[in-house]
């Protein structure tokens, strides 16, 4: 079936230019309700969806390379709490080094050297500490060609059994909670693109609702000259597409504004909780194609609207 | 063609507008339809153009059975037939062209082929001049022509009319009467409600008479012999 729609054909025809529809869906300030609702639901949907990129590039960040390192700490004091010999301490991590290195898998086995324990501890201390002073563990870094757990139980078992106090420190722990606090803000990302989408679902359907109401005489006098309801339909729809089209226009654009600002500010803020992040390619299709989703979405609900109401029908 | 089969009609809980109207028409008739005002003359149309279904009763429209048939296949029976609306019933945001071009373009008729239609009959009803005007800024005679051509332009089998000549003078009345002539010369069923003695006299056709719920068809004869005695 042909769209109603006006185009230049049309016009060269002699076709008056008020035409689109033939029921007068375009007055009335319900229109632009939708547009803004639909902008702004755009311009929320990519805050959330760059908000989703900017949180996996941080976890990429923050796992990778920590995924085959261990530590193995060694600790200043026995389980009676007395100091143990700086001597003894380091015959025992040599011990374990000795391990470590003829254990195949493990491609480095490294103790920290006294500098390197200094400068660890030093953003907590000051600068001033004299490691001598306070007991210091025993840090061997660790690096495996690649994790097997079995390998890890296996060094686990061979340590503990050479050095009972030795410590396998895998970064498990602190990785799983990471892992389990980007999960939760990729949830409420969820949560929130299934709130948008619900929000123009009943927006739309209600906004048709309305109409199909306010136009309840030109519908019939369509039906009463043999329109099918495919061709009402068309009608709701495409205005409905050509309205979700231009707010999400506006919304793309005010998003992108948004998203470069937010960018600049924390350019400014001179902190480094978040990993340098821009959007690549990907994400920015992803962000362009949001709106198009939206107006999908929007589309589809206006037909099944139209649709179920005129069922009911004579 | 058209066959009614003691068709009754009620409003809601109202009383029976229609109760016991049976008839039938033959392709290619000419029936005016009378009777008093509240007769039920629109609600009989409303019937035929299958804008109501009958409380009771048997419509046949073409052939077909209207009581078996779910919405969706009543469109195509729907584009066969023209109405002219006692109310006109335009559409307020279209031009005169728009509203007599719906019926081709709800057929999906291309453009083209719509403009010389349209054209050539705006020509006819004398509207050339004026179709690019929306309804509301017409008077109530043009509004008439405008529905009139939109009744016919998609050439239906079957045109009715609901008071097409109430609101033109005799002259732009007698040329409509000759295009409804015309229309039926050329295969199409007209019934037309009219109080218009003077159109019915001077046409000639028999009559569908609407009284008390119930329906008689009186041929011209019968209907000027009565007249004659002074029945009426
Ligand atoms: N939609 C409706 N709902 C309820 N009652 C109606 C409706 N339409 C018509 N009626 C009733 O049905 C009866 C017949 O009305 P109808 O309009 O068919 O008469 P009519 O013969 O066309 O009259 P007129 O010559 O004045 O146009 C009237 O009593 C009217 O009140
Ligand atoms: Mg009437």
């Amino acid at each position: 079936m042909k769209l109603p729609f006006l185009n230049k054909k049309d016009r060269k025809l002699g076709i008056s230019d008020r035409r689109r529809y033939d029921i007068p869906l375009e007055k009335g300030a319900g229109g632009r309700f939708l547009m803004l609702l639909v902008c702004l639901m755009t311009v929320l949907g990519m805050i959330a969806l760059s908000g989703t990129f900017a949180l996996s590039a941080m976890k990429d960040r923050w796992t990778s390379g920590l995924e085959n390192q261990l530590t193995i700490e060694i600790p200043a004091q026995d389980e009676n709490g007395n100091t143990i010999e700086a001597d003894a301490l380091k015959r025992e991590a040599l011990a374990v080094k000795a391990i470590l290195d003829k254990q195949s898998g493990v491609t480095q086995a490294r103790i920290l050297s006294d500098k390197e324990m200094q400068e660890l501890v030093e953003p907590w201390l000051g600068e001033d500490v004299i490691l001598g002073q306070i007991p210091m563990p025993a840090l061997i870094s660790v690096k495996l060609a690649e994790g097997h757990p079995e390998l890890l139980d296996k060094l686990r078992r061979d340590i503990k059994a050479a050095v009972p106090a030795a410590r396998l420190d895998t970064h498990e722990e602190w990785l799983s909670d990471l892992v389990r606090f980007t999960g939760a803000l990729r949830m409420g990302a969820v949560i929130l693109a299934l709130v948008i989408g619900f929000t123009v679902v009943v927006a739309i359907a209600g906004a048709i609702r309305a109409r199909m109401a306010e136009y309840k005489k030109e519908v019939e006098l369509l039906h009463l000259m043999g329109a099918p309801d495919n061709y009402i339909a068309i009608q709701f729809q495409n205005h409905t597409l050509r309205l979700c089209f231009k707010g999400g226009l506006f919304g793309v654009l005010i998003g992108a504004v948004a998203l470069k600002l937010t960018g600049w500010i924390y350019g400014h803020m001179d902190i480094n909780l978040l990993p340098d992040f821009s959007l690549g390619h990907i994400h920015m299709t992803m962000l362009a194609a949001l709106p198009l989703l939206i107006a999908l979405l929007a589309f589809a609900t206006a037909r099944r609207t139209v649709l179920s109401i005129l069922k009911k029908q004579v | 063609m058209i066959k009614f089969e003691h068709v009754g009609l009620r409003y809601g809980i109202g009383p029976e507008v229609l109760s016991d109207v049976s008839f039938t028409l033959e392709q290619g008739s000419f029936h005016f339809l009378n009777g008093p005002s509240g007769a039920g003359k629109t609600s009989l149309l409303r019937l035929m153009y299958l804008g109501i279904r009958p409380t009771r009763g048997l419509v046949s429209m073409f052939g077909q059975n209207i009581n078996g048939l779910d919405r969706t296949e009543l469109s195509p029976i729907r584009q066969r037939i023209g109405v002219v609306f006692q109310e006109f019933r335009l559409l307020d945001n279209l031009s005169a062209f728009d509203n007599v071009a719906l019926p081709l373009r709800i057929q999906g008729k291309n453009e083209k082929e719509i403009r010389n239609n349209v054209n050539e009959l705006m020509d006819w009803v004398g509207l050339q001049d004026h179709k690019n005007m929306l309804p509301n800024t017409m008077s109530g005679g043009q509004q008439q022509r405008v529905a009139i051509a939109r009744a016919v332009i998609m050439r239906p089998r079957l045109l009715l009319a609901d008071e097409p000549t109430g609101n033109l003078d005799d002259e732009i009345g007698h040329k409509l009467m000759n295009l409804f002539e015309q229309l039926n010369r050329m295969g199409t069923t007209i019934v037309i409600a009219t109080h218009d003695q003077n159109i019915i006299e001077s046409f000639g056709h028999p009559t569908l008479m609407l009284e008390e719920g119930r329906l008689r068809i009186e041929d011209r004869k019968t209907w000027l012999a009565k007249k004659m005695e002074g029945v009426f």
